[in-house]
């Protein structure tokens, strides 16, 4: 049965190539645009990994993968943003990954496999 | 009774002392927006114009890194020339000001062989057994030199130079900092240097420390204030141009795909175009940003500027079904400030406010004398208000309370008033609205 993605992405564009991109490469995508709208889905159905930016309107990255941990513990979660400076900080910690966006989704597609499969 | 005093005064009364003259005219050029040599010429200038201190020269030395550079050499070259400087300084109606503006352009024309010869000299400011000047810094002590040609301590070249055989030398330092030296002497009257003037001297070099050390502090936080604020910025355009940056590199591969049809190839160009178009917006907003540069404030016509920004926005207010009201009051005088920056600014206000009332709501744009001095453009609206924990930082760069806002908008506006000699004001209520006034300072009455 093919692996479950939650991507939680503010950019309507990226938010498309990455729902692409992973379904081609044999992964179920779910693609949201803020967190609350990912919240809405972890409430409803069970997601294998979660890809979330950090720099989102109204509530940011790092408060999402607060209230993840809340919800489900054990589910791995990739950062996945524009900033490089961020990987420092403290908050991050709690994700399994942090990748810099870049425009070969080589590296996020391997982390996916090796969290998941 | 309250009594009132000009703390700067521009004519000395007769009976003032000339050390008191001395101290006035130092103090009062730390107000002046002179540069940091300017100032470092003031003081100079107070110690050999013939009412301050009255030496016949000063000879300064800036400490550079590991060295101690000959910077200037104020004075008459020979006994001929300091007839003539002195003739000209001693006509009735120069004041200090004419001075210093005379020794300015003394050090700036050219023709000065003085300092041109004490730019020759350099020392290291840390050997084993310095000689004078250097000695004067390793000793943190005043040095005079009496019988200069008998003196085993002296460096030859200096003394040659200066051609006399007694001066004085004063370290500049401030705490555990060197900063330089000031060498004084008589060699044009051959008047014997008093402990008077050994302790004036002092006096003014312990201030030409502290100011130089004060200056070198000020420069180190503006361009550390720099350095944090291009940090501040590149991590923001890193994100600017990143997230486009990804989209067009993710889509341009799938078009290198053979698999991908053509309804596909131009969906993806399409996306293409379109963040290249917003890489483009991005660059030109950043760009108009950082060039704000005022030079010279023009008159401008309120009335006619409000116009133009009206016609600029029409397009946006028709589609939106939005209306503006716009007052301006009758005689209203005209405004100086930057004819290019000013509409602009203005145009980014009023475009905030279109944004807010996206919704619904109404826009107010007035135009009315607050004094004589000020006359005020106030663009209101009754749009969701800003949060309080924004409205501190609003006119900081990259601040914003839009989803896609580059938050420079407000910077940029508030850079330009700064610029212009106004100001920028917000008053806002979350749920009631925002207005904010632009404060313009008003042309003077002919």
């Amino acid at each position: 049965m093919k692996k479950k993605v939650l991507i939680v992405e503010d950019e309507k564009n990226l938010c498309l190539l990455y729902k692409e991109e992973l379904t081609e490469a044999g992964y179920k995508v779910t693609a949201v645009m803020d967190a609350d709208a990912a919240l809405k889905q972890m409430r409803t159905r069970r997601f294998d990994l979660i890809i979330t930016d950090i720099r989102m309107p109204k509530k940011n990255g790092i408060e999402l993968i607060t209230q993840i941990m809340a919800l489900r513990k054990d589910i791995p979660i990739i950062i996945n943003t524009a900033y490089q400076s961020y990987k420092h900080d403290f908050m991050t910690w709690a994700a399994d990954a942090y990748i810099v966006k870049s425009s070969s989704l080589d590296d996020l597609k391997a982390k996916i496999k090796e969290l998941i499969g | 009774m309250i009594e009132r005093y000009n703390p700067f005064l521009h004519e000395f009364p007769a009976e003032m002392s000339k050390e008191f003259q001395l101290f006035l005219i130092i103090a009062q050029s730390f107000f002046q927006p002179f540069s940091l040599l300017d100032n470092l010429l003031v003081i100079m200038t107070a110690l050999t114009a013939g009412h301050g201190v009255g030496f016949n020269r000063a000879m300064l030395f800036l400490a550079d890194g590991q060295k101690l550079k000959g910077e200037f050499w104020l004075g008459p070259a020979s006994p001929e020339d300091a007839e003539s400087i002195w003739r000209v300084l001693s006509t009735p109606g120069i004041g200090y000001a004419e001075i210093i503006e005379h020794n300015r352009s003394l050090l700036n024309g050219g023709a000065d062989t003085l300092t041109q010869r004490v730019k020759q000299l350099v020392y290291p400011l840390y050997q084993e057994h310095p000689l004078v000047p250097a000695l004067a810094i390793s000793s943190r002590e005043l040095l005079l030199i009496k019988d200069a040609w008998n003196e085993p301590l002296l460096d030859p070249r200096l003394l040659e130079m200066i051609h006399t055989d007694e001066f004085l030398c004063i370290p500049l330092l401030s705490g555990q900092e060197v900063l330089g030296e000031i060498i004084l002497d008589n060699a044009i009257t051959r008047a014997p240097i008093k402990s008077r003037d050994v302790e004036l001297a002092s006096i003014c070099g312990l201030i030409a420390g502290n100011y130089i050390y004060t200056s070198r502090l000020q420069k180190r936080i503006i361009d550390m204030k720099k350095v944090a604020a291009m940090g501040e910025m590149a991590m923001f355009v890193t994100h600017q141009l990143r997230n486009p940056l990804v989209t067009i590199g993710g889509f341009a591969d799938q078009l290198l795909d053979p698999k991908t049809g053509p309804k596909k190839r131009k969906r993806n160009l399409q996306i293409i175009r379109s963040e290249i178009r917003r890489l483009e917006k991005t660059l030109l907003q950043l760009t108009q940003f950082l060039r704000v540069d005022v030079r010279e404030k023009s008159t401008i016509d309120i009335r006619e500027m409000l116009n133009l920004v009206l016609e600029a926005v029409r397009p946006r207010l028709d589609s939106q079904k939005l209306t503006l009201d716009m007052e301006i009051e009758a005689g209203l005088r005209a405004v100086l400030c930057d004819p290019i920056h000013t509409g602009e600014a203005v145009r980014n206000v009023v475009d905030n406010a279109i944004d807010a009332v996206e919704n619904g709501g109404k826009i107010y744009v007035r135009a009315y004398r607050e004094s004589s001095d000020w006359a005020v453009v106030a663009v209101e609206d009754t749009g969701p208000g800003i949060p309080e924990s924004v409205k501190n930082k609003i006119f900081e760069s990259f601040v914003s309370t839009k989803e896609k806002g580059m938050g420079l908008g407000l910077a940029y506006v508030k850079r330009v008033m700064d610029a212009c000699g106004g100001r920028i004001e917000i008053k806002s209520t979350e749920g009631r609205g925002t207005t904010f006034k632009l404060y313009f300072r008003a042309e003077p009455r002919k």
